[in-house]
Formats: C-alpha cells, structure tokens, sequence
C-alpha cells in the first residue's frame, strides 16, 4: 500500500510537472480494493436517489463487494461545490471517480486535472464535454425520436399532439426535441400543438398543462420527455377523457396508467433514462482498472415498455408511488442489469451477483 | 468664569482596546478562518494519514478564487447598507462571454477579459443608477436585474459549452501551484488604497447614516454608483475565473454566488446593516466558506446532511460574532 | 443698517406639505456678534437656520450671505456617524493626505487629537468609535467639527440641550473666542440663562414670524411675546405633602455604579432628584425601570418586596419611565399617536384576539385631552409631534398602564417654556392624583419649585436630602458642586 502510494505520487507528480495527459497504470496487486467514488451534483429528485441507491446496492454485492472501496458525495447542484468534491477526491487518490455533473463544462477544468494525475473519470447521465472524461449514457436524441416514431404509427401519420419538454438550456432537452422533430418532419399530418416545458417534473407539468389545456383543441397524442403521470393528472382534472395515446418517461404513475388507473387506461410508450447507467460506469470503472476493457465510451439502449408489455412487480409497481422511476432495472432476454427493487427504493443488496453486461468490446 | 471650565479634562481607554473594539468582526473572521485551516489539516491528517499538500493548497485557492472576488464585491455594496441579489447574475454573464468570445490565444483572451470586466461595471452602473437615482430598495432592484443579467447570460451561451484558452487558465487559476493568492494580495491591497480614497471614506459615511452624510456634504448618488460598479466589475472577474477553472462556459454555475457571497459577506463579519467591516473580512469569508466544503468532504459527512451542517457552522459563526463583539463592547 | 450684515434672511417663507413653519420671516446677524433666536418649539427657528444654511430653499424671500464667509452649522439632530471613529468624524472631508495621495488612516488621531486640544477638549478619545461616547461627547464633537472648518457665520440650533454645565461653560468660552475672531453666530436655545449669559441680541420668533428684535429684554418679556399671552407663572403651586405608607423603598439598594441608596417614595408626592450630570441618577431611574438593575439590598414597592431585573419586571410592578431621550427609547416615531398611546394595552382592549378599534379611538382621544398633547388628530406620526408633546405622549401611555409610579427623567430637556408649563401642571395634577413621582431634572430652577423634598446625588451617591423650606436652585447646585469646590 505504502510503496503503492509513493508510486503514485511519483506518478502524479511526473504527470502534473510535464502536463503529460495520462501515463498507463500498472495492474493492481491482488486483494487491494480499488477506491471509486461516485459525484452525484444533487440528490433532490427521485431518480438520483434510485441512482445513489443502486450504487450503494451494488457495492455491497459481488463483484463490488470484494473488490471495490466506494464512496459517495452530493453537492446541492453547486457546480463550485462539486468541483471542490471532486478535488477532495483527486486527493484522496481515488482510482476512478464517476460524475452525474452539475454543468456539462463547469467540471471540465477539475476532470482534466484528475485525469492528469492519473485517474479514470466517468462522466454518465448529465456528461461533462471534456475528452478526458470517459461517458456512459443513453442516445438522447434517439429517446425524442423513439417516442415520437411510436406516437405517428400509433395515430397513422396525422392528428394534434403536444410537446411537454425538460429544463431549457440543457442538452438533453435540446436532443430529445431535435429527435422528436425529426420525427415529426417526416409526417407532415401530425400538428404540434403546443410546446411547453414540464421541467421533468410531474407537478410541474401537472400544473402547465392544466393551465394550457382550456386554450388546446381535441388532443390526439401526448409526447412528454418526464412528468407523464402529472400530464394525464391534468387532462383527467380537466375531463378530456379518453386519454390520448401517450409517449412518455418511465414513473411509476404512468405505467399504473397502462394497467388502469383512476378509471382510465391508456396505451402508451415509457421510455427512461435509466438510474442504473451508474451501475454501467461502476462496471466500467472496475473493468477498465483490471485492464480487461478498453477506455472508451459506451451508450446503452434504453429500456421501454408499452402498454401491451408492461407487467406488475416487474415493470410497474402498484404499491409504490407514481413518482418512482420503474427503470432502476433493465428487462427481457438482453437486459444490460437486472437487480432487485429493494436495491433501488432502500440501497440493499439483493440475493446473488450482479452482473451488468457492457457492449461486446 | 475660571479658566478651567473652559476645557475639559478626563480619563479614557487605551489605544489597543479600542483597536481590537473596533476591528472585532475582522479579528473574528481570522480568527475562523485560521481554526477552519486548522480544523482541514486536522481532518485531512487524521483520514489520510500525512498533511495536505501543494495539491490541496492548489485547489483550495483556486476553488475559492471566484467566491473571493464575487464576496469583496458583494461587500462594497452591503457596506453602503444595501445587498446585491444580482452577483449571480452578473458572474454567469461573465462567464458566458468569456467561454463565447476568449478565443484560442491569450491574446485575445486577456483583451476581451477587459471588455467583460466593463460589461460587468456597466451591469454594476445600471444597479446604482436604480438605487440611487431611482431611491429604490436595493433588494428589490438587484433581484430584478439578477433575472434580466441571467436571460443575458442564456442568450449569450445558450448551451453549455465554448472554450477558455488553456494559457488563460494556467494564469487565473494555475492548477500546478497556488499562484492564485498573489490575486488575493492584490485584491487585499487594493482594497486597502481604495479604503483610503475619498470615496472609500464616503461608503461607510452612508453605510453608517445615509441621511446625515448627505448634511455633511457626502455626494451619496456618486458613492453608491462606485461601490455598485466595482461590485459589478468584481462580480464579472468571478466569472472570468469561474470560466478560467472549468476551461468552458455553462451560463447558470454563476448563480450559486448570489448567496454564497452573503454567506461570505457575513462571515467575514460585515454588518448587513452597513457602516461596519471590511472587504479583507470578506475575503476570509470567502476562504472559510470553501474550507467548510473540504472539512465536510474529508470528514466523511453524509453527504444529505452537508447543507445541514454548512447552515449550522454559519449559524455558530454569526451568534459567537455577534455575541463576543457585543461582549468586548460592553466591556470598554 | 449702514454696516451690512454678514448673513441676512428677507422674509422668508417656507411650507412643509400645507403646514407653513415660516411666514414671511426676516433677520439678520452681523460679524463679531452672537445672535441669539428664541421661541417655543414649532417657531420656525430650525427651519430658519437650514435656509439660512442653504440646506432648504425658501419658498419664497431670499437670503443675503457675505460670499466671502464660511458657513458652519450644527444642526438639532446629531449627524455623527456612529460607527466610525471620532477622528473620522471630525475630519470628514478635510482628511490628512499621504504622500500616495491617499488618506492617512493611521495619522488622523493624532491630528484630531491636536484639534481637539486647540479647543480645550482634551477628555474625548478621537480613537473611540462615535456611538461609544456620550450623548454630551457626540454634541461636543458636533460643535467642534464645525468650529474647526473655521466658518465665518456659525449657526448653532440647541448646542446645549444635551450639554452639562461646565459643557456649556467650555461652549460659551468657544463662542466668545469666535465673536471675538469676528465669526457670525447664530444661537438658539430654550434655556433663558444661557441666552441672557451670551447673546449680543435678541431675535423673537412666534408662529413661523420675527416678533422682534433686542439688545437685551428680561424673561418675562420674552416670553410673553414667544407664546402671545402672559404666563403668570410658569410654576403650579406645589402638591400638598404626601402622608400614608410609601409607594416605593430603597434601603441600601445599589445599582451599577452607585453607592449605596436609601429613599422613600410616597404616593402623592414628588420627590426631586438633582444634581450635576453623569452622578449616577441615569444608573438610579433606568435600573428601576429594569435596566441592569440592582444588585444588592432592599427594593419594596407598596411595601412588598421585589426583585426588578428587566423593564418587564418593573411594569408588574406599576412602576414606569419616561426618558429624556424619547426618540431613541420609547416611542415608536412613524407610528400614529395612537398606536403609540395603546400598544402596552391592546390585549385589554382586544376582544377574542381583534382590537377593539372603537375602544382604542375613544381610549386615545380621552388620553390626548386629558394631557392637552398637541396634534392635529390621533392618526399623526408621532414623529411630526414637537418634543414636548412626544413626552406627553408617551406619558400618556403609562398613564393608561396600571403603573403608580412614574420616574420622569430629565423630561423638560429641549421643551420650550409653554410646553414645560404643561408638562409642570401635568406633573402636579398627576401628584394630586395620588400618583409617586420621582423627578430628575438637570435644571434645578425646576427641582426648586416642584418638588418638597430634593435629593441631590454626587459620585453615585445621596449627599444631601433637601427639605422645602431650604429649596432653592441655588442650594441644589452648591449640594452638587460642593465636593468639587471642596477639592479646588
């Protein structure tokens, strides 16, 4: 450990005098844990405590158990804060640290620093833009285009539909409406009605469309990047029942709306974000210190369920609230993980090993 | 009449007393700023098992540099008894230009950091005018243009992005040595100048009563507008190095500088009330502010319960001034 | 007037939102003399000397300055600013410069020290911050801010009102040094001896008019044109002697920083308390009413002992206090008359949690008769009330408590003389009443015709117990001084 530390330090200090980007590792010596942490910018929304407790799930199970020493820090999204986190841990001599970023570029300047001393960093779900970080994530723009391809088969190329969109200003945002526009430009019958932000958030966009939805015509479909169960809340408040054929994010509440909820069914498309990309870059990580994959990006398809698939204590989860997020697993014969729902509403560890399947490298 | 009567005649305090009387929330802020090194090396020691390095003193200084500028700035207005909601604003402005418009050499990097320093005193120009033309209530007006300088900011650098020139970065933050704190120095003795200049004279004048300086011939609208200015040119140097350390722009880091230059501003022992502290309290606000992140990380503390502790040392920190200089006043 | 005068107003006339505080007012003052300008509060005299000082404009007339001359003035309200330091008050805009041409913090001190000593004040620390010295100081620093700008005209609104004796000496010597320099000075005052003691000549005003001018007129003139009627006497005639088992009982009681103190206080009298300024008397009142009180010996209030650690205590107690210093400590200034009058009794007026507003008006309008407090309405900021009739009203609101002893502390300091005359006969009536009043007064003229029996402290302690038949403001000034004349 000692001799391992000077090393190191030589190594930092080598890598830091000469500006030289990264210097290769050698291999671990057996039984030392590697020291990963995981740099979460906030933890004020259901999804990222999911996340955070998947992280924390996995480290007590096998592999991770034996072989990794995590740790976890949150940060109010104060990028500042973050990056002075991320610091404390470049001190601390982390191995690998992996980062859910308050800013795509305000960490930029700390991950270049950590990766020039030697530290594997992986950037995953809001990613960071600098080419030192290593990132794991959906295809943002295949989500908007996903969503609105299964919307235009499902009315036949024509009829009204609205737009509820995330947080302006963030990149996911703008790539989920560039996919949907895609979409929507090769189907000239189908008019967006309107276009307002629900901010990912179901209240929010529970009270945005109720206080758009007097000034709509006859609504045909819903295309909606987070805050579905709040949109269908909305339009079952302001009596447009029927619900419209729906194309939305993973809640718990949308999916109930699948099975039959509040008196009314729809058919619908749930896509998510998945929180168990943290479980991907936590195998990445690991794989990548042992040298048994290579350091490159890696994009995982998203998991999604439509109202003919979706199936109770696996994809829905009538006894937990319509806020959770149902895509803490993935499902069916290639699911990239599946770990159990206790993992993801407690941060236990469920029975077995887990095992995340990265692409073929 | 007798002579005597026509003079008067008693004992008074000593000169140190009346010193450390009138100084207490300065001595008070170094005071914390020194245990929270203290408490850092400690903490540091004790989980890593050696003493923080050049790595660590690095870092430090170069994550509290934007804090530093955006908390001296924010001090020159709370001292004329006003606050500037506005800061946050006015750093993501900076820091959106900056990753919009630096370029690639440092060049052009240093001469549009001067231009951004200007479109910051211009924003401080506009905040002044409104508190001391228009007699407004400076909450009121820097909540309103904290908005109006962050849609600015947005419109600037719609998303995240753009690129600082990595030589510009090696001189506002170097991240091999802690070259900042010559920056602090700087700032320290320009302050000190400025506090001896007519103008420094006349903001504590108003800061103490805005009413009588104006009988003693203060000019109050031309003072405010300078310490609006300098907040404002101080503020955008805080997005220059917010920018400087990411190495790219992101038009919404700076907004978390709006409250944690009050908090710095507090802590360094400047009274909200106005009239009293001093910009290099300030300055040892701003340090003890980032130290606090670093205890708590090194501490290990849940991290659900790192606002909770950061509020309490804050509390802890404003009751103990508060009550120790209250103390010592009595006491003369 | 063949020789012009250095500083002239033509009748002027000045109006604040409809109220006129001048109407058409004219005066002069000449080099190398000190004008004295007297009338009851309201008079016009502060809105005289601010035209004169160019602070305000006329709205109309116009006002002859020899352009040559400096003008310096203090005004009524100190404009120290408190929490910077003597030194930097008194040099403010005149700093001394380092060769940078920067202030030189470090040599202001010592140079404020210097002019300080050129003035004979050799007792106010310019290192102290402002709010740390006294009352007196701050007035002191005030005046000598002004003195050492070197104006050629000098207007001094009330310099003395917060002063002591031998302040006022050291003021008057300053003058006089001036008048001979050949400076202009404009004075006012309320206190006739000083008035008598400096002025050259004699401006009157009453009602926002000059009613005449003198060059010597005795008291009783002066205040028949200052008022408009004759006052027979200024003073009522004293209550009878009080009997019966007294209200309030000291015995061996100290507060901070007095000796030991035994008094007995009797329902219907009231007992005088005099003496020279900073002997303790503040220490004595404040810590009755709660204010770091006693600490040590028996306290007996209708003869039941009781520990009073704060206001509130002394409230309970039915003891209650009326400062000098009524802005700072008591009224709330923006508030209506009559919020000011009810607040300690809005829960006795509130029915199920909503005031009684009806209640409150009649409570208010009664209480405002009662005291003859001088307002145009009971919805007035008490604020805009002059002086006296603050003190009225925040009697007033004591009155309306279940409090029977008053401590009334020097509160005809700054009142013109109609104003003390209501305030004397309130205090008479009150004694009648049955009230215990305990009267501290820096004018012992006052003490000698209220009271039936004055105390006179020094250094903290009682050092003489006056009887009526030896009253005389005479006897309670040489009981006060006489240590000092002692030890000289």
């Amino acid at each position: 450990m000692d001799q391992d530390a000077t090393r190191r330090k030589v190594i930092a200090g080598l890598t830091a005098g000469l500006g030289v980007a990264s210097l290769p590792r050698t291999g671990f010596a057996a039984g030392r844990k590697l020291k990963i942490a995981l740099s979460n910018s906030y933890i004020g929304n259901e999804w990222r405590i999911e996340m955070e407790n998947l992280f924390k799930a996995a480290l007590q199970m096998e592999p991770y158990k034996s072989q990794v020493e995590g740790s976890w820090f949150n940060s109010g999204n104060n990028v500042s804060q973050e990056s002075q986190q991320i610091s404390g841990m470049i001190a601390e001599r982390m191995d690998a640290i992996l980062v859910d970023s308050a800013s795509p570029t305000g960490l930029n300047g700390i991950i270049q620093q950590a990766h020039a001393r030697g530290i594997l960093v992986i950037s995953f779900d809001n990613v960071v833009t600098t080419p030192a970080a290593i990132k794991v994530n959906t295809d943002q723009v295949k989500f908007g285009e996903t969503l609105a391809a299964w919307l235009a088969r499902k009315l036949d190329g024509k009829g009204n539909v609205i737009m509820v969109t995330g947080v302006a200003g963030t990149t996911v945002n703008e790539d989920r409406n560039k996919g949907a526009d895609m979409v929507w430009r090769k189907h000239p019958g189908i008019k967006v009605v309107n276009r307002y932000a629900g901010n990912w958030d179901s209240a929010t966009a529970e009270k945005n469309t109720a206080a758009i939805l007097p000034s709509l015509p006859k609504i045909d479909g819903i295309w909606c990047q987070g805050g579905t169960d709040g949109v269908l809340k909305a339009f079952i408040a302001a009596k447009r029942t029927p619900l419209p054929p729906t194309a939305g994010e993973a809640e718990n509440g949308f999916r109930k709306f699948m099975l039959g909820y509040m008196g009314q069914k729809v058919d619908g498309l749930s896509i998510g974000q998945p929180p168990y990309l943290v479980l991907v870059a936590l195998e990445l990580a690991r794989r990548i210190l042992h040298k048994t994959y290579p350091r490159r990006d890696i994009t995982i398809p998203f998991p999604f369920v439509t109202d003919a698939t979706v199936k109770v204590g696996e994809t829905v989860f009538p006894h937990l609230p319509d806020s959770f997020f149902t895509d803490f697993t993935d499902s069916g014969p290639h699911a990239v993980v599946k770990i159990c729902v206790d993992a993801a509403t407690k941060g236990t560890p469920c029975p077995g090993r887990l095992t995340v399947h990265l692409p073929k490298a | 009449m007798p002579p005597e009567t026509s003079s008067l005649t008693l004992p008074r305090g000593s000169r140190l007393g009346h010193t450390i009387a009138q100084n207490i929330g300065l001595i008070l802020a170094g005071s914390i700023l020194l245990l929270a090194i203290l408490g850092f090396v400690l903490i540091y020691a004790l989980e890593q098992h050696r003493l923080p390095g050049n790595f660590e003193l690095t870092s430090t200084v170069n994550s509290a540099m934007p804090l530093v500028f955006a908390a001296v700035g924010q001090s020159f207005v709370v001292l004329t008894k006003g606050i500037d909601l506005s800061v946050g604003g006015v750093v993501d402005l900076a820091n959106a230009m900056a990753a919009v418009t630096m370029g690639k050499t440092l060049g052009s990097a240093l001469l549009w950091s001067v231009v951004i320093l200007f479109v910051g005193a211009a924003c401080g120009l506009l905040n002044g005018l409104l508190v001391g033309l228009g007699r407004l209530q400076p909450i009121v007006v820097t909540l309103g243009t904290l908005s109006i300088f962050q849609g600015l900011a947005i419109r600037v650098l719609p998303q995240p992005g753009g690129a600082i020139p990595p030589s510009f970065t090696d001189l506002l933050v170097n991240p091999n040595a802690p070259y900042a704190l010559i920056f602090i120095v700087l700032l320290g003795l320009g302050w000190a100048a400025f506090r001896r200049s007519r103008p420094g004279v006349d903001l504590y004048a108003i800061g103490n009563d805005e009413a009588a300086s104006r009988t003693l011939g203060v000019n109050v609208l031309r003072t405010k507008i300078i310490a609006y200015m300098l907040d404002g040119l101080l503020a955008a140097a805080a997005g220059l190095f917010l920018a400087a350390s990411a190495t790219a722009g992101d038009a919404t880091t700076g907004d978390s500088y709006t409250l944690t230059s009050i908090v710095a501003v507090v802590l360094g022992g400047v009274s909200l009330f106005g009239g009293r502290g001093s910009a290099i309290g300030a300055i040892a606000g701003a340090l003890i502010t980032t130290l606090i992140v670093d205890i708590l990380f090194f501490g290990h503390v849940d991290p659900l319960f790192q606002s909770f502790y950061e509020g309490v040392f804050l509390l802890i920190a404003v009751v103990a001034g508060g009550v120790i200089g209250g103390a010592i006043r009595r006491r003369r | 007037m063949t020789v012009p005068a250095a500083i002239a107003a033509c009748s002027v006339s000045k109006s604040f939102g409809g109220v006129r505080a001048l109407t058409k007012a004219s005066f002069a003052a000449d080099s190398g003399s000190v004008h004295a300008l007297v009338g009851e509060n309201g008079a016009g005299k502060s809105t005289l000397i601010k035209i004169l000082g160019g602070r305000i404009a006329p709205d109309e007339g116009e006002v002859l300055a020899d352009p040559a001359l400096r003008i310096g003035i203090v005004f009524q309200e100190l404009t120290l600013l408190p929490y910077m330091r003597v030194a930097d008050n008194l040099l403010l805009g005149r700093e001394p410069r380092s060769h940078l041409g920067l202030i030189d913090r470090a040599a202001m001190p010592g140079l404020a020290e210097r002019s300080l000593a050129e003035l004979g004040i050799t007792h106010i620390d310019p290192r102290a911050l402002a709010a740390d010295i006294s009352l007196a100081e701050r007035q002191i620093v005030e005046i000598a801010r002004v003195i050492l700008a070197s104006p050629g005209i000098l207007l001094l609104d009330e310099p003395t009102s917060a002063l002591v004796e031998r302040e006022v000496a050291w003021l008057f010597a300053r003058i006089r040094a001036l008048r001979a320099a050949g400076t202009a000075i404009v004075f006012t005052s309320h206190r006739w001896a000083e008035i008598a003691a400096i002025a050259d000549r004699i401006t009157i005003f009453r009602n926002g008019s000059d009613v005449g001018s003198f060059d010597s007129i005795d008291e009783t003139e002066a205040i028949t044109l200052m008022t408009g009627r004759r006052l027979e006497a200024l003073f009522p005639a004293r209550p009878p002697a009080p009997d019966g088992a007294p209200a309030l009982e000291l015995a061996g009681a100290r507060a901070a920083g007095t000796a030991q103190l035994d008094l007995a206080l009797h329902p219907g009298e009231i007992l005088g308390v005099g003496g020279l300024a900073g002997h303790g008397h503040r220490a004595l009142f404040f810590g009755l009413f709660g204010a770091p009180g006693f600490i040590e010996g028996a306290l007996r209030v209708a003869g039941k002992p009781r520990r009073i650690r704060t206001p509130r205590d002394a409230i309970r107690a039915g003891i209650a206090l009326v400062p000098e210093d009524r802005k700072s400590e008591g009224l709330f200034l923006p508030l209506k008359v009559r919020d000011n009058l009810t607040l300690p009794i809005l829960r006795r007026l509130s029915r199920l949690g909503a005031i009684d507003l009806g209640a409150e008006r009649r409570i208010a309008s009664d209480t405002i008769a009662r005291l003859a407090i001088r307002t145009p309405s009971a919805a007035q900021p008490v604020g805009a009330l002059s002086g006296g009739n603050q003190q009225k009203v925040l009697l007033g609101r004591w009155l309306l408590t279940k409090a029977r002893i008053l401590l009334l502390y020097d509160v005809t300091r700054g009142v013109d003389v109609a104003t003390k005359h209501e305030i004397y006969e309130l205090v008479v009536r009150l004694a009648r009443e049955g009230y215990a009043i305990l009267f501290y007064s820096s004018d012992a003229e006052e003490l000698a015709h209220l009271c039936r029996r004055v105390l006179v402290m020094r250094r903290g302690a009682i050092v003489a117990d006056l009887p009526a038949e030896q009253l005389s403001a005479e006897a309670i000034v040489s009981a006060a001084m006489r240590e000092a004349a002692d030890a000289a």
